[in-house]
């Protein structure tokens, strides 16, 4: 029986869009003040690699294309969502980038804390217990 | 014009939609602790993929598999989430078997 490596491709390459996208949007979401310039860097690679995918005769490269362009879309629009997250505190603000600054100065829920760095501990926290953690770390 | 990757790429869109549902659903009332059995599904999804003669049904199932995988880092985090009150918190969760020999693993994040 012969193996059709199509699904093979899809899996990275959706495995692989996913997780690097994930993780560079968080670090240069985290180091660059104008995020309009990495978005639309992920665009303009997002609406090229759609091209090359219409334009290759090969469905494993069309595949790869067509998913990675997905993904690269997504990331355009996961720079503003990642800032959105920092100002509500659901991820960390870098105090020395100075869109950051700004965040942190005027958006009462915007912290340094790395609240996803733990492991679950079975219950929630509650208010009391975030509160002082909170306010010393600002 | 090739638009196979295209519509493949559409579709992928959708999977990994369905999966922050089913990622933030799942943890809610079963609990991170199943993260080896998700991985496991995607991993055997991207193997069965390999064996299907139809590109579409094996392209579908790789993305499919992968989003299991990629799900499965999610669930320590979404896990923090909810415990933080940013999700809703559901404590009576269905345990997987081998709970208590899973607990001592470290759940993969990326």
């Amino acid at each position: 029986m012969e193996l059709n490596g199509i699904g093979l491709a899809s899996a990275a390459a959706t495995f692989l869009g996913v997780w690097i996208g994930h993780v560079s949007v968080r670090k240069i979401e985290r180091e660059v003040d104008r995020i309009w310039i990495p978005s639309t860097i992920a665009l303009l690679l997002g609406i090229g690699l759609e091209l090359a995918s219409f334009w290759t005769s090969s469905r494993v490269l069309s595949t790869i294309g067509g998913i990675a362009s997905v993904t690269l879309l997504g990331d355009a629009l996961e720079f503003y969502r990642q800032q959105e997250r920092i100002k509500k505190g659901h991820a960390p603000a870098n105090p020395n980038n100075t869109r950051h600054a700004r965040i942190l100065a005027t958006h009462p829920g915007a912290t340094t804390i790395d609240w996803l760095a733990c492991d679950p501990r079975g219950f929630p926290y509650s208010g009391e217990e975030l509160k002082p953690v909170k306010e010393k770390v600002k | 014009m090739n638009w196979f990757g295209f519509f493949v790429g559409v579709a992928t869109l959708f999977i990994i939609g369905l999966g922050f549902i089913w990622v933030i659903r799942g943890e809610r009332y079963f609990g991170y602790l199943w993260w080896p059995y998700a991985m496991g599904v995607g991993i055997v999804c991207v193997l069965a993929s390999l064996f299907l003669s139809n590109d579409w049904a094996s392209a579908l199932l790789g993305a499919f598999g992968a989003s299991f995988i990629w799900g499965s880092t999610e669930f320590k985090e979404q896990a923090i989430r909810g415990e933080l009150g940013w999700y809703p918190f559901h404590d009576k969760k269905m345990l997987p078997p081998f709970a208590d020999i899973i607990k001592k693993w470290k759940a993969p994040s990326l």
